[in-house]
């Protein structure tokens, strides 16, 4: 027990700054990750011209590795766009976009779940299209997305480890930080996989409740 | 900035290598091919123990799906490739290694073995109780129900999600290269610190990705979608 004292109690500071920081990533990528999933999920849906374009993007963030994608934003993206000019940013915005793909599906499955006949029914009772998004289909595409945006978050908080390798001090840089200066893998690394996996399993655990909360209380959705 | 756009498009240094990035991918399907099958027999193992009648039995299938499919794989990468021969040597008294590509497997196999046992789970528990009670009472031992009656139900019941499961895994195989595995995005780094030029590279990198897990999804929804149109009604 002594090294466990040593090795990750007496370290506590140096694990929690990088969980700080770990978590500042997932929630500037989460928030990155349900608003540009909207957006293109929009677009796709609504502006003809462009739809070929959030098509593209949509596949593009879904289907190459989250590896790849944060590689290829941290290295090129600023030689091309300028942008983003440090790793802290390359790091919630790789793992933004990759989620605002796969949360733009999830919109999308839930925008068309909603029946025809419904918003039929508000333009005929006088309310603009954009006060039928409101009101009618976006409370309805929330309540049957709920689970999904949560699992989404969950893998915004696995993807997150990885932003160690372009430098991000995170929990998994910091550890490895450790690992490094007293050359005694065990004991740190365990209680970083301990940690990661009890965090992501509250995550989890909160969201379906949640969830669950959400759908009794407005039950509109069948389960 | 144009130019910069203009270099990272030319993907002519990309195609120059392609015989040493191509070798990469052969890795990335290996490890693909070996850790699918970890997944496979050891997420059927995790199943069948969730589902056993001793509870001791359903509490380590428990424990394993919920600690595997809450862990990211690249802490448990270097968990496996760091740790795991440590203890395995302190246990048998001698010093043990990992080749790095064992430990791609292992890592990989057991944190998707985890999604794979709740498919098998909820398959399983799909089947009607008379299917069971009709082979038993032909006389067919446990281990032959399992065989004959269970798994071919099972696996045609989750085969769409399976495929899913497999996409996923491939894609996460890229993160091998992070214990020099020497797959695809192992080799473009080795090229780039050669080259000093990341911007074709890795966007070469992330187009043929692209290009070889989109044909494969799109290959994926379109069986999924005929399969649960013909073998479900």
């Amino acid at each position: 027990m002594g090294n466990w004292e040593r090795l990750v109690w007496n370290q506590r500071d140096v694990l929690l700054a990088g969980l700080s920081i770990t978590v500042q990533v997932c929630a500037i990528a989460f928030l990155v990750a349900i608003l540009g999933g909207l957006a293109l999920c929009l677009v796709r849906l609504y502006v003809r011209p462009l739809r070929w374009l959030a098509v593209l993007l949509i596949e593009f963030f879904r289907d190459t590795p989250i590896f790849v994608q944060l590689m290829w934003v941290a290295y090129v993206w600023p030689e091309v766009f300028g942008f983003p000019n440090d790793f802290f940013n390359a790091g919630w915005l790789a793992l933004g976009l990759q989620s605002s793909g796969y949360l733009a599906e999830t919109f999308r499955a839930g925008i068309e779940a909603v029946p025809r006949g419904q918003r039929d029914a508000a333009f005929s009772a006088g309310l603009s299209p954009v006060q039928t998004f409101r009101r009618i289909v976006m409370p309805q595409v929330v309540l049957a997305s709920a689970p999904s945006i949560v699992n989404q978050f969950t893998v915004i908080v696995k993807s997150s480890t990885l932003v160690s390798v372009i430098t991000v001090p995170d929990l998994m840089s910091q550890s490895q930080k450790l690992v490094n200066v007293w050359y005694e893998p065990i004991e740190i690394l365990t209680a970083t996989a301990a940690i990661y996996i009890t965090f992501i399993f509250l995550v989890s655990a909160c969201g379906k409740l949640l969830a669950d909360r959400l759908r009794l209380r407005y039950g509109l959705v069948a389960a | 900035m144009s130019d910069a756009l203009k270099q990272s498009l030319d993907l002519s240094m990309f195609w120059e290598y392609r015989a040493i990035l191509l070798q990469g991918l052969i890795f990335n399907v290996l490890v693909f091919l070996c850790a699918a099958s970890v997944a496979l027999s050891v997420g059927l193992g995790a199943a069948l123990l969730r589902i056993n009648r001793l509870w001791p039995m359903r509490l380590i299938g428990t424990l394993h799906v919920e600690i595997f499919r809450n862990a990211p794989d690249y802490i448990m990468l270097v968990w496996v490739h760091f740790v795991l021969p440590l203890l395995i040597g302190i246990a048998i008294r001698r010093r043990v290694e990992f080749h790095p590509f064992t430990s791609a497997v292992i890592a990989l196999g057991f944190v998707y073995s985890g999604y794979f046992a709740e498919g098998f789970r909820a398959g399983i528990q799909a089947i009607p109780q008379g299917n069971l009670d009709a082979g038993r009472s032909f006389g067919m031992s446990e281990r032959l129900i399992l065989w004959r009656i269970i798994l071919p139900q099972v696996v045609r019941r989750m085969l769409p999600e399976a495929l899913n499961l497999f996409v996923s895994m491939f894609k996460a195989t890229t993160i091998v290269s992070l214990i020099a595995v020497p797959d695809l995005m192992y080799n473009v780094s080795m090229v780039i610190q050669q080259e000093m030029r990341p911007l074709p590279l890795y966007t070469g990198a992330a187009i043929t990705y692209f290009l070889l897990i989109f044909l494969l999804s799109v290959g994926v929804r379109h069986f999924g979608e005929r399969w649960r149109r013909t073998s479900m009604a």
